[in-house]
């Protein structure tokens, strides 16, 4: 069913498949156009699984199976007294912060950014929160400043605050990055969230590997310690990391980074 | 965190006796690739080797044949989403009548496709070529040895 599903969207959703193929011409440099129509097709496959595996697990509680990569760094999640879950919009995410919420015990709250229909908002809200059992809050990304104090105060309280940092939209705070060589604009929130609260950044990522197999990949923490130098060379060096960091974790994992709008600029 | 991405899982008795055979643990989970897509194939290759044997003699001429031939795969698509639509319908019926109370409708779905495949093997068992009929007995061999595989499996957990 998905195989077809995949194969109907890949024709219809045309802007999605044009936002891969231009995302992955600057992943993959130098590959070939033919080939990434059939990777474009792969990551729609990708994305069509991760979607029925979320539903999978919300209405039928169905488990999944996962290794880990940087256990320890999960590990220091798990205990750590506030801290960012910098993650992408890659693999499973979704079902990656429920099991994460609900292996653990922690609270997660999750920035999203704001769904254009708001049924579809609604129904996304319930579906986190139902399949974290509670523990998943949604929290929309606007250029309101009550979320940013909001999500500095759950950070004081001890929660996990989860942001997408691949990727900016419009009206939120963001700033110029360097990625695969490419200038992007990327968020970040995350960073000045972090340099408030004296808190660490966990760049984590659920990657689906096979059927109902995933793997939980979590990079060494990232700090925006307030030291001799001024905040924006902090926020900057950090953001930097992150960037080495997205295009780690991306390039070995194209089929999974579902940025269905182009990042970069247009050639 | 602790992991289980190295544990065996099936949702069949027989690919879990066959493990238990074997000398390995497997625990009831949908974990296995080979079963979900292996099935999946199965049962989509049967339904489509069923419909094509059915509309090929009726079909003359060779390109309209081969154009029949690629489009049949979207049309099988297309005839299992209407069976899911249906399926589900009457599972709402069922649930509004108090029979049926399942978190979601898997069960129901699960026995209806495989009891058309099951009917669609039978009927291929009846026919000449001996391929076709091959395909029917292969399905019906895994639906029984599944069925005892459960019986075994039964019995090996009381034991």
């Amino acid at each position: 069913m998905i195989f077809f599903w995949t194969i109907f969207f890949f024709f219809l959703a045309a802007p999605a498949r044009r936002a891969i193929l231009s995302n992955l011409r600057v992943v993959l440099p130098g590959s070939n156009s033919l080939v990434n129509l059939g990777r474009a097709w792969l990551t729609l496959y990708n994305f069509a699984w991760t979607i029925s595996d979320a539903a999978d697990h919300k209405l039928a509680k169905t488990e999944f199976a996962f290794v880990t990569e940087g256990a320890e760094f999960l590990d220091q999640l798990a205990t750590a007294a506030g801290a960012i879950l910098l993650t992408a919009h890659m693999g499973n995410y979704d079902l990656g912060a429920a099991v994460f919420a609900e292996r653990f015990q922690r609270k997660i709250r999750m920035v999203r950014a704001p769904e254009a229909d708001a049924e579809t908002a609604q129904h996304l809200n319930d579906s986190l929160e139902r399949a974290g059992a509670g523990a998943v809050k949604v929290a929309y990304n606007t250029s309101s400043m009550a979320l940013p104090l909001e999500m500095l105060n759950c950070i004081r309280q001890g929660e996990i605050v989860s942001i997408q940092g691949d990727r900016a939209v419009a009206h939120v705070s963001q700033r110029a990055a360097r990625l695969f060589g490419e200038d992007v604009m990327l968020p970040d929130g995350p960073f000045m969230l972090a340099f408030v609260a004296q808190a660490p950044i966990f760049p984590v990522f659920i990657v689906r590997t096979s059927f109902h197999r995933y793997k939980i990949i979590a990079r060494t923490p990232i700090h925006c310690r307030r030291d001799e130098r001024s905040r924006e060379s902090v926020i900057e060096e950090a953001m930097r990391d992150w960037c080495r960091i997205l295009e780690n974790v991306i390039a070995a994992n194209w089929s999974e980074w579902f940025s269905l709008v182009p990042i970069f600029p247009e050639r | 965190m602790k992991e289980n991405g190295h544990e065996l899982g099936y949702a069949f008795a027989l690919p879990r006796l066959i493990a238990w055979l074997a000398g390995r643990r497997a625990r009831r989970a949908e974990f296995s690739r080979w079963e979900a897509y292996g099935l999946g194939i199965l049962v989509f290759g049967i339904s489509c080797v069923f419909a094509a044997r059915t509309i090929l003699p009726v079909v003359r001429p060779g390109l309209l044949r081969g154009l029949s031939l690629l489009l049949l795969p979207f049309a099988i698509w297309i005839a299992y989403l209407l069976l899911y639509f249906f399926n589900a319908q009457i599972v709402f019926l069922l649930r509004r009548l108090r029979l049926y109370s399942a978190p979601t409708n898997n069960p129901f779905q699960h026995i209806v496709i495989m009891s058309v495949t099951t009917l669609l093997a039978i009927l291929l068992l009846q026919d000449e070529c001996a391929w076709l009929k091959s395909l029917g007995v292969f399905w019906l061999a895994l639906l029984a040895l599944n069925l005892l595989s459960i019986f075994i499996l039964k019995l090996l957990h009381e034991a």
